[in-house]
């Protein structure tokens, strides 16, 4: 999936967080989440700190895409 | 540790007046072995149908299979399940060779749960096609996860591991024919002959995903998503301290029966002082986020590497994201100059021609794969269907659908069947039963 | 009978050699050169010889295809057989060509032999059954015999045997096999591992396939005018999960409008993914199709627009070539929209 948005021109960036996965199927940018089940928000913690995390993790995705690379890349997030 | 497990083989099971073992049959009183599994209020309405070898039947939805055994002693037969808890994988047990109940819904399937055939094509796909089947065939009172596709299905499942130990009763006092006995002796204390022999070890990845409670894997009776990385003997595994869970798609499941037997677990006994030193098992989990899977790889690797493993095997109850803690354990372990051996299936999709492993290391270059859970298997109608067919297209059995543009839905009018392997009862048996493997072709 | 056709090059016609590789493709009845030897040991009649020049095939590729599949129109044929190209490199690309070409207009079995040193070997095995062949012409009637063996099994409904034991390159098609041994996977594990151990040789029933990357697409210069759009295989999709996605293997998509909600409000959307626990996302879908945060940033002004639909499946089972289909009917939603850039979220 990821691939064909690739190869069409198309710069995309994949959030999971299975990193090796992401890497062995070839997504160049990848964010990494935080969980399976809950990529962008642990239901065990509140509202605006599930936000943040979110918040942050897409602003971290949608830079990527502005990102030059030349390799496959795995992005830091900080929270 | 040294357990010792006498053998009954049954040639056959009957209903009779007297639940008895007795030349090779096992009678069975049913109307006291129904009102036994009636002690549990949650089986609202329950039938036992037996099923064997060769007949022209069809069982689904099955949800566990279990081999009835007894301890002569009284101590409980899963501890921590069917009774107060005691070390596992030590003293006399006794068990019935060639049968198994199995926990069949009498209506109501979930994702996890599997299909057997007893005879015609079908039956090659699962090993239980082999076995006399016990069938408990039940509707409870769990209605608050009657229309979910995961369901825990404790009261069937917990059936069957009462029912396995209710039937054992029979040969409780009884002499078995024949005496298998497993033992190892504690590492440090083995001779000269078996210390020399290259070190091994089983690495066990039971299934432990779900974050709710009740559908995992258990140990000692403790879900095993609230378990970290321990070494056991394999005994234990061999002597009922895990029991299955009610999660993993059916053919990549190691029911309760699987850990009963577990054939690598036999295997590496029987070269054990021959041809390598079988230190025991590293039980490990499945995880859910990338930070737990490396984590349990750490453990694993750390304990293999303390233990002087020179070589594993590792084998995961599951496929797609558990093959990220596969396919991480094994390079963990490389990394650590153990040299690794992985057992497990594969997802290739129905059309053999993808990735076959969701993560792909070159380090994990000797691997043993036991099937294609995508494979696409259809087969003729059955004379007769214990439990409910229509499950296999209703309930989001994983390997069934009810409706597809160009397959339609995976039960037929007349009966006949279209699935994905992925719905067969332990179909892959990567227990280390499967004479099946994946070729090019 | 059953009936073949079989595709040869100038060469073989006994036409000529280089001077003559411009030759135009022509059909003829009956039996050419090494159509002889494979009529010996196929079990249908040869009917028909195609010729065509390696030169014309390699450079009027299209033409001299079209042409080719013009001749077979009106034939009644159940096997196309093409070759054998040994190591020649341009017989061996017409050969691949043509057999895949055949068996995609016509859907009956397309098969060839060549060298592995041919190039046309690499280029065609995923997609056309080639036969492991000698260097030279010299290999001629035992490569022939080996495709035919295949063949005759193919003609007469036969099970066919693994690539491996049939002589064939692989194609990374994979499929379930019980083996006579009655081996177990227990046995082959533990003596896998003690032959490791030892240094001896073992063979893995899974090698890990080659990686294979896409190149990367030029990055957005100015996020602030581009128009971003949302993509899932967490499988959230509204309640009734209207496009009957499949919860696992699937072969459907679905794309939802967004462009009038603020987030994604649980009893709405759903997930009907099936390999995880769905508890988290059926109660905020936001934290698998990152809505909510997505619509800040758009009144924020950090990305210049969002494009009106989210769209989902589910990534678990899938195979490859579904996903890849279901991509490319995505992609051309995207283009439509002239979207900018996609944010993917996996579980």
């Amino acid at each position: 999936m990821v691939k064909e948005i690739e190869r069409a021109g198309i710069p995309v960036v994949e959030m999971c967080n299975l990193v090796p996965v992401a890497l062995t199927v070839g997504a160049n940018k990848i964010v990494p989440t935080i969980s399976i089940p809950y990529p962008l928000g642990d239901p065990q913690t509140s509202k605006e700190v599930q936000w943040k995390l979110r918040y942050h993790r897409v602003g971290v995705a949608l830079d990527a895409l502005t990102a030059d690379i030349t390799e496959q890349t795995v992005f830091n997030v900080k929270i | 540790m040294r357990l010792e497990l006498g053998n009954f083989s049954v040639k056959d099971v009957l209903f009779g007046d007297k639940t008895m073992f007795h030349g090779g049959v096992l009678t069975i009183n049913k109307e006291e072995a129904i009102n036994f599994i009636k002690e549990d209020e949650h089986i609202t309405e329950v039938d036992l149908v037996i099923a064997k070898p060769g007949e022209n039947t069809r069982i689904v939805p099955v949800k566990e299979a279990v081999e009835p055994r007894i301890r002569p002693d009284g101590r409980a037969v899963f501890p921590g399940v069917t009774g107060d808890l005691s070390m596992a994988g030590q003293g006399r047990l006794h068990a019935l060779k060639g049968i198994s109940v199995l926990g069949v819904g009498m209506h109501w399937g979930s994702f996890g749960d599997g299909l057997i055939d007893m005879g015609g094509e079908g039956a090659k796909y699962t090993l239980y096609s082999q076995l006399i089947n016990v069938c408990i065939v039940a509707d409870t009172d769990e209605v608050e996860e009657r229309y979910e596709q995961q369901k825990k299905n404790t009261a069937i499942r917990m059936a069957s591991h009462r029912l396995a130990e209710y039937l054992g009763q029979s040969v409780k006092d009884l002499e078995p024919e024949e005496i298998e006995v497993f033992e190892l002796d504690p590492i440090t204390k083995r001779n000269e002959d078996v210390n020399k022999l290259p070190s091994v070890v089983l690495v066990m990845q039971p299934q432990s995903q779900m974050e709710e409670l009740g559908y995992n894997d258990r140990v000692y009776g403790w879900d095993m998503n609230k378990y970290v990385p321990s070494f056991m003997n394999p005994n234990e595994v061999l002597d009922g301290a895990l029991i299955s869970g009610s999660f993993m798609p059916a053919s990549s499941k190691w029911s309760t029966y699987d850990f009963q037997n577990f054939p690598t677990i036999r295997e590496l006994y029987k070269e054990h002082g021959k041809s390598l030193n079988f230190l025991g098992v590293i039980m490990s989990n499945l995880n859910v986020t990338l930070e737990q899977k490396i984590r349990s790889s750490i453990f694993v690797a750390q304990m293999a590497k303390s233990l002087g493993a020179d070589g594993a095997i590792v084998t995961e109850e599951g496929y797609g994201n558990p093959d990220t803690d596969y396919i991480l354990c094994l390079a963990a372990l490389e990394d650590v100059g153990v040299k690794t051996v992985g057992i497990s299936n594969e997802c290739t999709g129905r059309d053999g021609a993808s990735q076959p492993l969701v993560t792909l290391d070159i380090k994990a270059n000797a691997l043993v794969s036991t099937g294609n859970v995508s494979e696409i298997i259809q087969l003729p109608p059955a004379d007769k269907v214990i439990g409910e067919l229509e499950a296999l297209a209703r309930d989001g059995l994983s390997g069934g659908w009810p409706y597809d543009e160009i397959l339609g839905s995976s039960v037929k009018e007349d009966g006949s069947i279209i699935m994905e392997n992925n719905a067969m009862f332990c179909g892959d048996m990567i227990a280390g039963w499967s004479t099946k493997t994946m070729k090019e072709f | 009978m059953k009936k073949a056709i079989h595709y040869i090059n100038q060469f073989f016609a006994g036409i000529g050699g280089e001077e003559m590789a411009a030759y135009e493709p022509e059909i003829r009845e009956g039996l050419l050169g090494p159509s002889l030897a494979l009529s010996a040991v196929l079990d249908a009649e040869v009917t028909h010889t195609i010729i065509c020049g390696d030169n014309f095939m390699g450079s009027n590729t299209q033409e001299a295809v079209e042409r080719i599949l013009g001749f077979l129109e009106d034939k009644d044929f159940d096997i196309f057989i093409a070759g054998p190209a040994f190591q020649a490199g341009r017989y061996g690309f017409a050969c691949g060509t043509i057999c895949k070409a055949v068996q995609e207009k016509f859907g009956v079995p397309a098969l060839t032999s060549m060298n592995e040193e041919n190039p046309g070997a690499e280029m065609f095995k995923k997609d056309v059954i080639i036969f492991k062949g000698g260097k030279s012409a010299a290999k001629l009637r035992g490569d022939v015999k080996v495709l035919a063996n295949y063949a005759n099994k193919l003609l007469k409904g036969e099970k066919t045997l693994s690539a491996e034991e049939e002589g064939f390159f692989e194609r990374g098609v994979r499929a379930q096999v019980w083996l006579e041994s009655g081996e177990t996977a227990a046995q082959r594990g533990v003596s896998m591992l003690i032959k490791k151990l030892a240094g001896e040789e073992f063979t893995s029933e899974l090698p890990i396939p080659k990686q294979d990357l896409v190149a990367i697409a030029p990055p957005i210069k100015d996020l602030s005018t581009a128009k971003i759009a949302l993509v899932t295989t967490g499988g959230i999709v509204p309640v009734d999960n209207p496009d009957r996605i499949q919860s696992a293997s699937a072969t459907r998509w679905g794309r939802y409008d967004i462009s009038q909600m603020d987030r994604l409000e649980a009893g709405v959307f759903k997930t009907i993914h099936a390999g995880f626990d769905p508890a988290a996302a059926d109660a905020d879908p936001n934290v698998v199709m990152p809505l909510d945060v997505m619509k800040e940033f758009l009144k924020e002004g950090k990305i210049g627009a969002l494009h009106n639909y989210f769209y989902s499946t589910v990534g678990t089972g899938t195979t490859q070539a579904e996903a890849a289909r279901m991509g490319k009917e995505i992609v051309e939603k995207l283009k439509e929209d002239k979207v900018d850039g996609v944010i993917l979220t996996a579980t």
